[in-house]
């Protein structure tokens, strides 16, 4: 995974299709994202974000079309190929074990081996490296957590979420999309979460949010891309257009022209 | 000269004789009554002073073996010897290699027990042999067991006879012509092998009876299936052969529900279900019953025997007798020594127009 | 005094030191706690703590193993049978590899077909117990190789019978596997959350088949044990351990849904359920009276668990 400079794309989708029983689900979507850009994914239910999200995680493959990470094509075909290429997926549903602990679910499928060669053989783990690292990594981004060993199933659904964000940039994610994060959020947790994608930003990583909440999209993002019936109709910086606007992106009142930056 | 010829004579008559009467203990020896051992009143002094306990290790459950064990309980409690556990090992082998290590915690005295798995019950009743038990085996040897030193006796049935006493019960309910079938035990089991194996032998010697079919049960819950399919096959069948009592049930209830009621089943041991059917002139024909109160007490008796320094029989056998509607009551209690349950002994009395009385068959 | 709190999970060590109380009151005019009795339970529960380990390693994934017992069976004939003609080494390592790949042949067509594995190891073990009856006639096979039997069965090292050093290197392996290796977390984060471990890049039908791997391996293993011990295979060894197994690994706190296993607590729940057996024989009780007691036990091990939070 290569640390790109400044302004260069990290994400770039070109044409890319879905056929589900003879549904197209998605119509040739295209757009592309900048290294430490936060871009928002707009659409109504049924505009194809969950299968769009769904092809990145390598759970599906695209019938046409490209994804470009760091400027290679990729065949992502399983969330590890998305995963090593560079991706991370924090899910509504948020893809953590719940039995197992924070730092088991920081680390797991990337556990830090023994230094002894025969007992790195055999895969033992090294806790204590794990520990110190959950705890260095979680002071990086400015979190909190009361005790890392306990089972993740006793954490708030936003503490959840900052694990999952956590596991992501241990793995040296370059790109985080996040899916629907703020919807199960208090104000002052939303409020954490704001400066965490900032911090995560400003240090190059890039961040891809899905979220229905136009108000909250206007303060966290830099641009929005807007599916409608699986086309990718605008890709817009929120500067530059209105909340209305966008509306009418989202209801298909507007149609622009698929257009790559 | 002539002297000295005579006496020859003599010598050589006393020689036959001697031989003879030699030959004939070894006969009565073999073929042992059904008293065949006894302890005289001093010896039977000698264990209550003793103060002897006792332990049993059993196969499986069942009211064959509940017979046994009260024989024996009886008998121990007539000699004062203490009865400190029974266990039974749900015919697992290596249930009963546990249960004999923990009985061997107790240091019996005695132990009377009937081996699943003879090969891997031997190093257990070896190590309890050495320990100073005496052990007494009911029906299945042990290869390479020395009587005397390893175990004291062995009670069992007379395998062969029984066997032969089924074939003749067949002979009997089918006028010795037609064909037969055949429901066996398919495991690895000394006294239902045997006496199958007999069953079999004895009936080749009625030229007009043909053994048309064999079908093999592991569970006894098999058997009623294994009718059905062989009615089907061989519908023109005039009896049924089945290893023991418990499985010849299912046989009983598939020739129910086929509405045969000419097919004649014959078996071994006793139960109250199918001596009832016997009794209402039912499918159930006859049975061969052993005695599994006096095996009890047999076995109790060489225990005490050998462990009081008295010499014990190598092997000792107790009768059976064939059993039809005509003795059903006294042939429970000769196997049983208990009354017989009341429901055999309403429903006999009812259907009294027969009035036969026992036979008792002492066949060698 | 301290308190742990009662889990799904510590329950067995509150039962066990209750029944080891309750014993020491009734059953001390007995034999019970001699040293010989003692050493006597442990070496007769060997072969079912090896099995339990193994369905442990089943469970922890989600799935659950009926064959073992059947498992055992063949691989204690296969090793039985080899034994004469090519050998101790050749028979060990060929009834270990023929555990481990039944299991994995568990496993792959449980994967595979998406059958659940309680219906494809209920087949494995109908097919299994046939073979094995035909595959030995129905006889016993003798075992006189000297060093198999000490090896497995009643030898001895440094005065330990080799039984128990079995049992205890058997239960530090699989203790060392679930708890310091990453397999083991592996095997946890499969069998608590089968999506969320593919998430996370695992490949969960591999961990699965391993896991079922596993399981066969060990039940060989206690195969070879039974055979050391009895000193012959026989066809039906293993046919009614299943309950004990059951109740064992239920007792140590395991889920029937996969997750996290107790390696100690299902050694515990296997030496619970030895020394029942063993107390109830002692205490005189008749075989049906120690089959209700062993009934209600169980009720009320499972009315406490029920009732305790995880």
């Amino acid at each position: 995974m290569k640390r790109s400079a400044l302004d260069q794309i990290v994400l770039k989708v070109s044409g890319l299709q879905k056929n589900f029983d003879g549904v197209d689900v998605l119509n040739g979507v295209s757009f592309s994202i900048n290294r430490g850009e936060v871009v928002a994914l707009l659409g109504d239910n049924g505009a194809g974000k969950s299968t769009l999200v769904n092809c990145l995680a390598g759970r599906i493959q695209p019938n046409k079309g490209t994804i470009e990470i760091n400027e290679q094509a990729l065949l992502l075909n399983s969330p590890s190929a998305s995963q090593q290429a560079g991706l991370a997926i924090v899910h509504q549903e948020l893809a953590l074990v719940n039995e197992l602990s924070v730092i088991e679910n920081l680390f797991l499928n990337r556990e830090i081996l023994h230094a002894n060669k025969i007992l790195r053989f055999f895969g033992w783990l090294d806790k204590n490296a794990m520990a110190k690292k959950a705890q260095k990594l979680l002071q990086r981004l400015g979190t909190y957590l009361p005790d890392l060993n306990a089972p993740v199933a006793t954490l708030s659904g936003g503490q959840k979420q900052v694990v999952a964000i956590i596991r992501a940039v241990h793995a040296g994610a370059d790109i985080i999309v996040m899916d629907e994060p703020t919807s199960a959020l208090g104000a002052e947790q939303y409020g954490f979460l704001m400066s965490l994608i900032r911090l995560l930003s400003s240090q190059g990583i890039a961040i891809m949010l899905i979220s229905h909440n136009l108000h909250q999209v206007s303060t966290l993002c830099d641009r929005a891309v807007v599916l409608f019936q699986g086309y990718s109709v605008a890709d817009v910086a929120l500067k530059e257009v209105s909340q209305t606007q966008l509306l009418a992106y989202m209801n298909g009142t507007v149609l622009e022209v698929p257009q790559a930056s | 000269m002539l002297s000295k010829l005579r006496h020859c004579e003599k010598a050589c008559i006393k020689l036959f004789l001697g031989i003879l009467v030699c030959l004939s203990c070894n006969h009565l020896a073999v073929a042992n009554s059904s008293d065949g051992f006894t302890l005289t009143q001093q010896q039977e002094a000698k264990v209550q002073d003793a103060k002897l306990t006792a332990v049993m290790a059993w196969h499986g459950s069942s009211p064959w073996v509940n017979s046994v064990t009260l024989g024996a309980k009886e008998e121990f409690k007539r000699l004062g010897i203490e009865v400190l556990a029974v266990t039974e090992a749900h015919y697992d082998p290596a249930k009963q290699i546990s249960d004999l290590e923990t009985l061997a915690a107790l240091t019996p005295d005695i132990l009377l027990s009937l081996s699943i798995d003879s090969l891997s019950a031997k190093p257990s009743y070896l190590r309890l042999s050495k320990a100073g038990t005496q052990l007494v085996l009911l029906s299945n040897p042990i290869a390479g067991f020395i009587h005397g030193q390893d175990f004291a006796g062995l009670v069992g049935d007379n395998v062969d006879g029984m066997g032969r006493a089924a074939a003749n019960l067949v002979a009997q309910a089918i006028d010795s012509q037609g064909k037969v079938g055949m429901i066996y035990h398919e495991a690895d089991y000394h006294i239902t092998n045997k006496r199958d194996e007999a069953f079999v032998d004895a009936l080749e010697q009625y030229e007009d009876i043909h053994l048309m079919v064999k079908k093999g049960f592991v569970k006894k819950s098999q058997t009623a299936q294994l009718t059905a399919a062989m009615l089907i096959q061989h519908p023109d069948l005039k009896a049924i052969y089945v290893s023991w009592d418990a499985a010849a049930e299912g046989v009983i209830e598939s020739l129910r529900i086929a509405n045969r009621k000419d097919v004649k089943v014959i078996s071994h041991d006793l139960g109250t279900n199918n001596l009832l059917d016997m009794a209402l002139h039912g499918n159930m024909y006859g049975a061969v019953s052993d005695r599994p109160h006096q095996i009890g007490t047999l076995m109790a008796r060489i225990g005490a025997g050998a462990a009081t320094d008295v010499s014990t029989p190598l092997y000792t056998q107790v009768n059976y007798n064939s059993v039809t509607f005509e003795n059903i009551a006294e042939s429970w209690r000769l196997a049983f020594k208990t009354p017989l349950p009341h429901i055999l002994k309403s429903v006999l009395e009812q259907s009294q127009e027969a009035t036969g009385h026992g036979e008792d068959h002492d066949a060698r | 005094m301290m308190h742990v709190k009662l889990t799904a999970h510590t329950l067995v060590y509150y039962a066990f030191a209750i029944t080891m109380l309750i014993f020491t009151v009734l059953l001390s005019h007995t034999a019970f706690f001699t040293t010989a009795n003692l050493l006597n339970i442990l070496m007769q529960t060997s072969p079912i703590v090896v099995m339990a380990i193994g369905l442990s390693f089943a469970l922890s994934v989600g799935h659950i193993d009926l064959s073992i017992g059947a498992i055992v069976a063949i691989c204690g004939l296969v090793a039985a049978m080899l034994l004469q003609s090519y050998g101790i080494t050749i028979a060990v390592v060929v009834s270990l590899l023929l555990g481990g790949l039944i299991g994995a042949l568990n496993g792959y067509l449980c994967e595979r077909l998406g059958i659940p594995s309680l219906i494809v190891t209920l087949g494995m073990l109908g097919f299994l117990t046939g073979f094995s009856r035909q595959l030995s006639g129905l006889q016993s096979i003798p075992i006189i190789d000297p060093q198999f039997i000490s090896l497995f069965g009643q030898g001895t090292v440094i005065g330990i019978p080799s039984q128990i050093l079995w049992l205890a290197g058997l239960v530090f392996l699989a203790h060392t596997i679930l708890n310091k290796l990453r397999f083991g977390r592996h095997l946890f984060a499969v069998g608590a959350s089968k999506p969320a471990a593919h998430s996370m890049g695992l490949v969960v039908s591999r961990i699965r088949v391993c896991a079922m791997a596993l399981s066969g391996g060990f039940a060989a293993l206690a195969g070879l044990l039974y055979a050391g011990r009895m000193q012959s295979a026989r066809y039906a060894i293993g046919e009614s351990d299943l309950m004990a197994l059951i109740a064992a690994v239920a007792l140590g706190g395991c889920s029937l849904l996969g997750g996290r296993v107790n390696i100690i607590g299902v050694l515990l729940g296997v030496w619970l359920i030895g020394c029942i057996n063993n107390g109830l024989i002692l205490s005189g009780f008749s075989s049906n009276e120690q089959m209700m007691v062993k009934g209600i036990i169980l009720i009320a091990a499972v009315i406490v668990t029920s009732k305790v939070n995880k």
